[in-house]
């Protein structure tokens, strides 16, 4: 089966003015592949290229070189886009048009039949919660309605593709939570997301996997687990340690006093080289009857993985 | 088929929520009212031989025959319609174009799955229907109402209805390439209002040319063939209103040429740019 989306040397750019023109690399030689079935999150700074990789993807710019397919389509191809849905960040829909008669247009658009759009319609606006609101016109809406019914209309064609370009942007706790769970529901439905969002503690709780893009170039790029891991720093939660161990074993574990623990048990953080080496901390432990609950990897929030990854190393 | 009879009823559902065309639906409503009840005929053996209008006759009707006035008021609606309808329904129609192309609208337009110039044409479709139907609306209306009281059947007023309505695609394809090329609704307008100017200009042409140099009466020549020959098309408006011949088709052939070469242009242009 063919990558969900497959980028390969993807190049734009822009150019402007006529008499002092300027040029600008929005995008840089970008390979990317994503299966179908991810849920994946494209981060970076303002400027990075994230809106110009989305919008060469959906055909909406055209690119300088490289190419793109969808599902093995080529972009520039409109029936790649046959599979697709698609919230961008700042979007417009007709004010007069009811939630329902909106839904019906874009449905229409994508090519849904009238019979299928007679079900969906209803389906979706209760799935976003706005059944009430079916026969509201969109320009009464708030901005946490729009960003809910946007979700619909880009739902309308069943996509097995969705772009979401900041979906929780101005979506109240609530509505957020509404908008993770059917994201997370679509997940499990096998749909493949891609989310453009900056919102990082968002794309945490959805995405599986993350590319960062930095001056038009995609600089790091896997899965959310792997790149927040510290290497080799390990999050131990025992019983107290006994005085009488050895100070190569003290050295090595330092107290997690921020962190809160089970009644009668402590975390610590090990630092290990090799997992011999790990192992062999362990059954040292173990021989003075210390009893462990736990231990798993250290991980960094991705926010924190991300500024380390954008910021310019210090001088 | 489908992307294209949804961006038809998006058009038409922006068209109506924009009040000039409301206005223009209402002003012609009241129009047919006003030929349907406050023109009275009295029709003897096919010959007018009574006429009031909103309850008052006419000082004299001495040499009005009922054809006459039939044409005559056929004429005088045509005639409103060309230009006044005309110019109404570009000032109207105008800023479409340039809010499709806003950034979140034809960001989503775009992602649908269809081609590019589909997507254009389209919307462009949808904009002659709505200004065909309003046509129709009016124009038809007057006919059947006066050949129904009168039994007048005009049938060439009808081919007017098409000149109408193909002479405001013309210059609605200047809107269509300056919103495209500029996104700029003001300048779209001052472009097709102008070239309307300029064929008054043009009109002229036979006497203007004879008092012109050779390069002076060869540059008018030139502009005269590949502009829109939007004042003389009323002649034509006028005489198949009064079922009089047409002498000449070729400034609707012209004028629906360079229609078609802006047409092209802005697809061109709408399909090449980025958004």
């Amino acid at each position: 089966m063919p990558d969900a989306v497959s980028v390969d040397g993807l190049e734009k750019t822009y150019r402007s003015g006529l008499f002092r023109p300027t040029t600008v690399h929005a995008l840089q030689g970008v390979d990317l592949a994503l299966e179908p079935g991810r849920v994946f999150g494209l981060l970076g700074p303002n400027g990075a290229g994230k809106t110009t990789l989305v919008k060469v993807l959906l055909g909406i710019v055209q690119a300088s070189a490289g190419t793109a397919t969808l599902f093995g389509t080529p972009v520039t191809d409109h029936q790649a886009r046959q599979r697709v849905g698609y919230l961008p960040e700042k979007h417009t829909f007709p004010e007069l048009l009811t939630a329902r008669q909106m839904l019906d247009v874009y449905g229409q658009m994508g090519r849904v039949p009238a019979e299928h759009r007679a079900t969906r319609i209803p389906d979706l606006l209760d799935k976003v919660g706005l059944s009430a609101q079916a026969e509201r016109k969109i320009g009464t809406f708030s901005k946490g309605m729009l960003q809910r019914v946007g979700l619909a209309q880009a739902l309308m064609n069943s996509p097995d593709l969705l772009f979401l370009d900041e979906p929780t942007d101005g979506v109240d706790p609530v509505g957020r939570r509404a908008i993770r769970d059917l994201l997370v529901w679509l997940r499990d439905e096998g749909t493949t997301i891609f989310i453009n969002s900056h919102l990082l503690s968002e794309v945490e709780k959805v995405c599986g996997e993350v590319a960062i893009m930095n001056e038009g170039q995609l600089v790091k790029q896997g899965a959310i687990s792997e790149l927040t891991a510290v290497e080799r720093e390990y999050r131990l939660v025992c019983t107290a340690l006994p005085d009488d161990l050895p100070e190569a074993v003290h050295q090595r574990i330092t107290p997690l006093d921020n962190e809160t623990a089970p009644e009668g048990l402590r975390s610590w953080r090990v630092a290990s080289d090799t997992r011999t080496d790990l192992n062999a901390l362990i059954d040292t432990l173990r021989a003075h009857d210390v009893e462990i609950e736990a231990i798993d990897p250290v991980r960094r929030s991705l926010e924190d993985y991300f500024i380390d990854v954008v910021s310019p190393p210090a001088a | 088929m489908q992307p294209t009879l949804g961006l038809i009823y998006l058009t038409f559902r922006e068209l109506w929520a924009k009040k000039v065309v409301l206005g223009l639906f209402l002003i012609s409503s009241l129009l047919l009212v006003m030929v349907a009840f406050a023109l009275n005929l009295d029709v003897v053996d096919g010959s007018l031989a009574g006429l009031r209008l909103f309850g008052q006759a006419p000082g004299t009707m001495e040499g009005l025959s009922l054809e006459k006035l039939v044409f005559g008021v056929e004429a005088a609606v045509a005639g409103a319609a060309y230009w006044l309808g005309i110019l109404l329904a570009l000032f109207a129609t105008a800023p479409l174009i340039v809010s499709m192309l806003e950034r979140g609208h034809i960001d989503l337009l775009l992602s649908k799955p269809m081609s590019r110039s589909t997507l254009f044409l389209s919307h462009v479709a949808g904009v002659w229907a709505a200004v065909a139907v309003l046509t129709v609306y009016l124009l038809g209306g007057v006919w059947a109402i006066m050949s129904i009281k009168t039994g007048v059947w005009n049938g060439s007023f009808l081919i007017s209805i098409g000149l109408v309505v193909v002479m405001f695609g013309v210059m609605y394809s200047t809107v269509a390439l300056m919103g495209v090329w500029t996104e700029s609704t003001a300048l779209a307008l001052i472009v097709s209002y102008g070239l309307i100017f300029a064929s008054l200009v043009l009109a002229g042409h036979e006497a203007i040319v004879a008092e012109l140099g050779l390069v002076g009466s060869t540059a008018f020549n030139v502009l005269y063939h590949i502009l829109p020959n939007f004042a003389e098309v009323t002649t034509m408006v006028a005489n198949l209103s009064r079922a009089e011949p047409v002498s000449s088709w070729y400034p609707l052939t012209s004028s629906v040429l360079f229609g078609l070469v802006a047409y092209a242009l802005a697809t061109w242009q709408f399909v090449r740019r980025d958004f």
